[in-house]
């Protein structure tokens, strides 16, 4: 048995794990999963915050244009 | 217990393949369709791929991807194989695979059911995942640029102008499927016209309000689609607004053009990325519906196996069974746009070598599948209302009571009742002569959907499918015309360097506004087109699109010749060959065939002939001549390029079996991955 509060959280877990799932199926920008990868390879540098993430993920992915197919 | 489970999936496919030999001149339920393609998919998978993987390419799973060697966290990410797959899906996956098989369903559905099964397991599904190895071998680099590296810089430059002109006639078709879908439609007309409020909405959001709140803003611009959806029905139920958005085709085309300009010169955060967001999203959500509706419901396919117009003398596109049912059908079984995909996105983030056979193989395998379940969806439709839906109105003898005996005539038995109240459901004026293949297909689809959910649901069900087809083809168009203005200007650049700059605004206009004139002159031809444009631009749309697949082929069995590995080749030169010889028997057919109505050049002698005896208008007969014209001239640039691009590939080729070139490639080297510890 969870208490309620335990059950919120693992279900917000597993939101969060859903949540990422989709957004990096639709080519989507994963600003958390950016955040993990800075802690982990590039622990001292400076992070990026979410609204420049976006921007640069825009400008790497559709600037120069995306294929999409028939 | 794994060769018994593979014995049963064998037996399993067998046994589908021999109910659907067999039961010919009954008809037969969609499921057998299914299970047999399913069948053969996981056996192809299984064993063609695997030996492709180990055999051909040499897939090393101890050597780091440049996902893993490069790993920037923007395009170079490594990325689980499931997601991946999922993400490269959605970028192969567009109306192709779903229009296809739709309009080949003249000549039966057996046809089109053979070619997208074994063309993909052979064919289409090989081109990827050799293009996709290849791509992350060399640090995912572009088709193009491949070309120019393994082949020759004249052959790089050739496959460039081709994939230009290719992408140009695609784009021009896939809006004609577009306005032969919302033309004198309301309903549909209000639904798309709120696509693009939304889409600002929701950039407007991403951008400014939350900045990279992605997933809200996508979820709220779904649900707002679907609301539009509904009201849509009351629009063109009344007697004020519907005017509104009544419109002809040449108003819709027109619109379309201006839509298409707009949006591939706007910043990339207005309209682009929030509907290919949206459009991704419902794309993956429609199929998977798609798929359970069809397994939920197994319909039984009332088209028969076969029809009479095998003989070439069918009404919706002209020509034989062969080439044309393979022209036709394209994307599901063999696209060569897919290589440019396949050479894009999707290397750059592939975790583990190991991990492509899944994505590139497994990838065009589902596609092929979305395929199937289309082909399903149109064959259960009854076959006079596939015909009374698909064929041009001019053939058709423009009213519902001409319709019904030209059908009738053709062999299929449908009354006059059974085309108006179908029309009535699905809340259209009429059904009739709206050639394209989506009106069909959201019918079918409308119907499977129904049959879960309950009839009186149809006519939201059908304009549901009519705005998620409408939906992806409007992103292909967006995007398309934003990476056709970047090609163009890499070539202009090379005529006067200003023309190159893609930050330059006048070049960005310059660029845009010809690549949407390009496209927008074969959509006019099209749309004013007496036989509904389907009719020539299909074909000619087929043709390109197989013969970029011959160029990728072409690029595929380079690599595996210069890495060695010449003795097995044949798993690259068998698609090639065939796709050579389907496409320049069907170019020639297009360009010089003596029957008007399949040859370009002897239509147009018939329309000169017709304008001397005084029975078709000189103005008019003047500007059909010369679309006639113009489209031999283009299928034949396409036939002399391709031809030209195999000989300097052949020329490679021997240059390194006989010993004269080195068998080498300009693979990245070879680094150990930390996955593999």
């Amino acid at each position: 048995m969870r208490s309620s509060g335990r059950l919120d959280g693992w279900t917000a877990g597993r939101l969060g794990i859903f949540l990422s799932l989709l957004k990096r199926v639709c080519g989507m920008p994963d600003y958390q999963g950016y955040l993990a990868h800075m802690r982990e390879r590039h622990g001292g540098c400076a992070v990026l915050s979410e609204r420049e993430y976006f921007e640069q993920h825009m400008q790497v992915r559709y600037g120069s244009g995306v294929s999409r197919c028939c | 217990m794994h060769r018994i489970l593979w014995l049963l999936v064998s037996a399993v496919g067998a046994t589908a393949w021999g109910v659907i030999a067999l039961r010919r001149g009954e008809t037969i339920n969609a499921a057998w369709l299914v299970l047999a393609a399913v069948g053969t998919y996981l056996i192809g998978y299984r064993f063609y791929s695997r030996f492709l993987a180990r055999k051909v390419l040499g897939e090393d799973p101890s050597r780091a991807t440049p996902a893993e060697r490069i790993n920037n966290g923007r395009d170079f990410v490594p990325t689980t194989r499931y997601v991946l797959f999922g993400h490269h899906f959605a970028a192969i996956a567009g109306a192709g695979p779903l229009v296809g098989p739709v309009l080949a369903m003249q000549f039966g559905w057996l046809p089109g059911t053979l070619w997208l099964v074994f063309g993909v397991v052979l064919g289409g599904a090989v081109q990827d995942f050799v293009i996709l190895f290849g791509s992350m071998r060399r640090d995912g680099k572009s088709l193009g640029q491949m070309a120019k590296e393994e082949i020759g810089p004249l052959t790089g430059g050739l496959a460039m102008v081709a994939i230009l002109a290719i992408m140009i006639i695609l784009l021009a078709v896939l809006a004609l499927v577009v306005v032969n879908a919302l033309k004198d439609s309301p309903w549909g007309v209000f639904s798309i016209l709120c696509t693009i409020p939304i889409a600002l909405g929701m950039g407007f959001w991403m951008k400014v309000i939350r900045p990279g709140k992605t997933v809200e803003a996508t979820v709220a611009g779904v649900v707002l689609l679907l609301a539009a959806l509904v009201a849509g029905r009351y629009v063109a139920e009344s007697p004020t607004l519907a005017p509104w958005f009544t419109h002809g085709g040449v108003t819709i085309a027109w619109g379309m053009m201006a839509y298409g300009f707009l949006a591939s010169v706007l910043p990339v955060w207005m309209l682009l990325c929030p509907r290919d967001y949206l459009s991704t999203f419902m794309k993956i959500g429609t199929i998977v519906l798609l798929a359970l509706g069809i397994l939920w419901v197994r319909p039984d396919l009332q088209m028969p196996a076969l029809t009479r117009f095998i003989d070439g003398s069918g009404p919706v596109f002209a020509g034989k069974l062969f080439p044309f049912a393979f022209i036709t059908i394209a994307c599901g079984a063999i696209s060569g746009f897919h290589a440019l995909v396949s050479s894009g996105t999707t290397p750059k983030m592939i975790r583990r070598e190991n991990d492509a056979r899944l994505i590139g193989y497994g990838g065009m395998l589902t596609e092929s599948f979305v395929a199937i379940m289309a082909l399903c969806a149109a064959a259960a439709l009854d076959p006079g209302i596939y015909f009374a839906i698909n064929a041009p109105l001019g053939a058709l003898g423009g009213t519902v009571e001409n319709a019904v005996l030209r059908i009738r005539e053709w062999g299929f038995v449908v009354t006059p009742e059974q085309i108006t109240g179908l029309a009535a459901m699905v809340g259209e004026s009429s059904l009739l002569g709206r050639v394209g293949g989506a009106p069909s297909l959201a019918v079918g689809m409308a119907a499977i959907f129904s049959g879960v959910f309950g009839q009186h649901l149809m006519g939201l069900w059908y304009h549901f499918a009519i705005m998620f087809e409408a939906l992806f083809i409007l992103t292909t168009i967006d995007t398309g015309t934003r990476v056709g203005r970047f090609m163009l200007q890499e070539l202009l650049g090379h005529v006067w360097r200003p023309l190159g700059r893609t930050s330059w605004y006048p070049s960005s206009l310059f660029a845009a506004f010809l690549i949407v004139a390009g496209w927008g002159w074969f959509l006019i031809q099209g749309v004013t087109d007496p036989l509904g444009g389907i009719n020539s631009l299909w074909p000619l749309f087929g043709i390109t699109n197989q013969l970029l697949a011959a160029v990728a082929l072409c690029v595929g069995t380079t690599l595996v010749i210069k890495s060695g590995k010449a003795r097995y080749a044949w798993t690259t030169l068998v698609p090639l060959v065939g796709l050579l010889v389907v496409t320049l028997t069907a170019g020639w057919q297009k360009i010089f065939a003596a029957d008007p109505r399949l040859g370009f050049l002897s239509h147009a002698r018939d329309i000169a002939a017709r304008i001397v005896a005084g029975s078709q208008d000189a103005a008019v007969g003047a500007r059909l001549i010369f679309n006639d014209r113009m489209n031999a001239v283009l299928a034949a640039f396409f036939m002399a390029t391709v031809v030209a691009l195999v000989i300097a590939s052949a020329l490679e080729w021997l240059a390194v079996i006989r010993g004269r070139k080195p068998a080498a490639t300009r693979e990245a080297l070879y680094v150990e991955s930390a996955y593999a510890k």
